[in-house]
């Protein structure tokens, strides 16, 4: 039926329980399919129950989201995700900002045989919707970045396990996401989660630093620290002690209210901590401890990529760079160092400018399938950027891969420049939306698509959301925007000055908003006066720090 | 039950919905159908469309229809709704003309100028 | 109304339950129902005494009882039956038994075989609930 399961890297292989459970989850959604054709589910019964399975209805269709479980995919699953596209969707597929997969254009009549195919390569919908613990997300570099002080995939496969169907926490307030990350630098946005985890090791085992209530939405909150050190031994008990109290606790009269966020805000961290410190000691804690042996058993059924590079690879890199300027420029901006000498990760971006951000062909899938095969171990992760990374990548074979990429039109220079644009699909697809947002991210694109240009401005994130509730992480772009319905009128406020890694920041609003040209138009302004005012070497939130909001807000408005 | 919304000068309404099999756009058409293109839509004044509504509601369960609501759009050959949500569920995205419900991109926007 | 068994109980308590509030003045009966906003350590003085705690489900998208069965059985160890009462759906079986609950009250029409259906689904559980072991 399915491929051996020794041939990725990267994430959990399933064993023959893991297989089982999936089919009867199928079996269970198809039931409830029935049920709601034949009425004895209303559809407002039946839409949680539909959504706990990755089903919304939107604007044109059903849309169907995919759970990468810590964004970690390998080719076999990327081929059928293709296929899946291909098949039941326009060929198209939608890359996230929770290192999800989403299909815009699907049946709700041919979910049940999508899931069964997605099963087929041990792939689900579980818990990507809903009021429900989420799909978990972790760091697009874990077990590959140089930097990192820990692989946190373990860890986030044994909390995927954990709230998998909780009998407990399934109807929670709210949904409630839960990120990990063992990296020094924050690349999960660790304090803009429900629960955010940043593990270390220590001589006596992991540690997790655990935020809590960090959020974005309507009301954006930087999380903060609950517990500085949780032992490995007492992470699930004490994940379960915060739901618990959340679950007890968390407003249920006020959709906007509902989310952990606001009751830490509401009774304070102190008394937060202290209910959940009062579940942990009533907590019969032998049953919740997490064992050595049960993470190592997780850790058993992760295989590791054997990497084996030339000695020469770093020489051959830089002859090709030397030979190339263009791809010298790509890995300038499309490359992090990894662990081995030999290796290193790339980014592919799916910011082509002008086009959709986060959106992949069911053609590019397959090639992109068959350039992990080749190139780094059938290991594909997906980003909370909307990206791609190869986490293994032999130096020496970067241009070979680089090559591929062109020809896939998946190339573009620009990972972390101004045009690697997040954007959430706004209200093109969503039925939440205020406003458009791809059309203006796509004008941005454009307008700052040159590649010296964009190379000139350096790091500089735009981050846009068709509405409050943020899919976009509008917030934490160094510029975000928002779109907001004015008499009917799409328009996009400007943000200034977010932030998602250890420096975390919620970007100040600059004033009224644009119309999407005159939006274009500003930020174009408010990047020229920081390119003509910075400092040598200083970032965007630094120089806005420095010169203060009013000073950008002139040059944005004209009114100097 | 939640007022309608009162159409201006030239305007009239319309009443869409998701089909529940496929979530495909619906608009109520000629014999309570529902239809794919808004080109077939009944045209309601405002005093009818209360009934028509409240009848729809009720029937949308044997009609395997969901979310049934009223639109107001422009009384024009073929009716043209007017705010931009309503037109790209009438057109299709604006980001892919090769999905557009009739060919014809959804119209440009004003400039807000 | 009918009753389901949910923990293989056999014998679900008969008597009707009385609303905490009133229950905590008369004392009378063993069985009660409790609202999903008091906290289930309200009734340790009491639970001795009990046989029957009915908890409420206003709609069946509010879990907090979820929260309080798991409590009744981890924290207070209490033994009496559980039973889940008001908007439930059968989709909801296992969820209910895992925390704790041996019984639901269901309407005469609702479809029994739904919830025995649910009950049988799964092989194996992906964590630990410290209560109802299957």
């Amino acid at each position: 039926m399915t491929q051996p399961a020794s041939r990725s890297v990267g994430h959990y292989q399933y064993e023959e329980r893991d297989r089982a459970f999936l089919q009867e989850r199928i079996n269970e959604f198809e039931g409830q399919v029935r049920r709601r054709l034949s009425g004895e589910l209303s559809e407002e019964e039946f839409k949680p129950l539909r959504l706990m399975n990755g089903v919304y209805l939107q604007l044109h269709a059903y849309m169907l989201r995919v759970a990468i479980p810590y964004g970690v995919l390998d080719s076999r699953q990327l081929h059928k995700l293709a296929d899946v596209a291909a098949k039941y969707d326009r060929n198209y597929g939608h890359f996230t900002t929770r290192q999800n997969i989403q299909f815009n254009w699907i049946a709700l009549k041919d979910v049940p045989t999508i899931l069964r195919e997605l099963a087929e390569v041990d792939m689900h919908a579980i818990q990507t919707s809903g009021n429900c613990i989420r799909n978990v997300t972790s760091d697009e570099f874990a077990g590959a970045a140089k930097d990192e002080l820990m692989d946190p995939r373990i860890h986030a496969e044994i909390v995927r396990q954990w709230s998998t169907l909780h009998p407990e926490f399934t109807f929670l307030p709210r949904k409630f996401k839960i990120a990990i990350s063992g990296s020094p630098e924050d690349r999960v946005a660790a304090r803009f989660h429900d629960i955010g985890l940043l593990a270390r090791p220590s001589e006596n085992g992991p540690l997790f630093r655990l935020f809590v209530g960090g959020g974005l939405g309507r009301t954006p909150v930087v999380g903060q620290e609950l517990f500085d050190s949780v032992k490995e031994e007492d992470l699930i008990a004490t994940l379960e002690a915060v739901l618990r109290v959340y679950n007890a606790f968390g407003r249920r009269d006020n959709l906007y209210k509902a989310r952990i966020k606001i009751l830490v805000q509401t009774i304070g961290l102190e008394a937060f901590r202290k209910a959940v410190e009062e579940e942990l000691a009533r907590m019969d804690r032998a049953a919740y401890r997490l064992t050595p042996e049960h993470v190592a058993q997780i850790r058993a059924r992760f295989a590791l990529p054997d990497l084996k590079a030339p000695a020469d690879a770093s020489d051959v890199l830089e002859q090709h760079k030397k030979a190339d300027p263009a791809f010298a420029r790509w890995v300038a901006s499309n490359t992090h160092p990894h662990q081995d000498e030999g290796h290193i990760c790339a980014v592919i971006s799916l910011k082509t400018p002008g086009d959709i951000p986060g959106d992949v062909t069911s053609e590019q899938m397959h090639g992109l399938a068959d350039l992990a095969e080749r190139h780094s171990f059938g290991e594909v992760r997906v980003t909370h950027l909307q990206n791609l990374v190869f986490g293994h990548v032999r130096k020496d074979q970067l241009h070979e891969l680089w090559q591929g990429l062109k020809a896939l039109g998946l190339a573009a220079p620009n990972v972390g420049l101004i045009s690697d644009i997040v954007s959430c699909p706004g209200l093109d697809y969503c039925n939440l939306a205020n406003a458009r947002s791809l059309p203006l991210a796509q004008k941005l694109g454009a307008r700052f698509g040159d590649a010296a240009l964009q190379a000139e401005i350096g790091a500089l994130s735009i981050h846009m959301s068709g509405c409050i509730n943020a899919c976009g992480h509008h917030h934490v772009g160094n510029i975000g925007l928002l779109g907001v319905d004015k008499r009917g009128a799409e328009t996009y406020q400007i943000l200034l000055g977010g932030d998602a890694g250890e420096n975390a920041a919620i970007g100040g609003i600059l004033g009224p908003s644009f119309a999407e040209d005159e939006a274009v138009d500003a930020v174009a302004r408010i990047v020229e006066f920081y390119l003509g005012q910075r400092q040598k070497g200083e970032t965007f939130s630094a120089m806005l720090k420095r010169c203060g909001l009013k000073a950008f807000k002139e040059v944005a408005y004209e009114t100097v | 039950m939640k007022r309608l919304s009162r159409p201006g000068e030239g305007e009239i309404l319309l009443l869409t919905a998701s089909r529940l099999l496929d979530g495909r756009i619906v608009w109520l058409g000629e014999g309570e159908h529902w239809r794919e293109s808004i080109a077939e839509a009944t045209r309601f004044t405002y005093e009818d469309a209360g009934a028509a509504l409240e009848r729809a509601l009720a029937e949308a369960e044997q009609k395997e229809v969901v979310a049934v609501y009223e639109v107001v759009a422009k009384d024009t050959q073929p009716p043209e709704p007017v705010t931009t949500r309503e037109a790209i569920r009438a057109h299709g995205p604006s980001v892919h003309p090769d999905f557009s419900y009739d060919h014809a991109p959804v119209r440009e926007k004003e400039s807000a100028l | 109304m009918k009753l389901f068994d949910l923990s293989g109980r056999k014998t679900l308590e008969a008597a009707s339950p009385v609303p905490f509030a009133e229950w905590k003045d008369s004392q009378q009966g063993t069985a009660i129902s409790l609202p999903q906003d008091v906290e289930v350590e309200e009734l340790r003085p009491y639970l001795s005494s009990l046989t029957l705690i009915v908890l409420e489900f206003p709609v069946f998208r509010d879990g907090r009882a979820f929260t309080q069965a798991r409590s009744l059985r981890e924290y207070e160890g209490y033994k009496g039956e559980i039973r889940a009462s008001g908007h439930l759906l059968p989709d909801q079986a296992i969820h209910l038994r895992r925390c704790g609950f041996d019984s639901v009250a269901l309407s005469e029409d609702a479809n029994v075989k739904d919830w025995e259906e649910q009950l049988g689904r799964y092989q194996f559980y992906y964590q630990n609930t410290a209560v109802s072991p299957v």
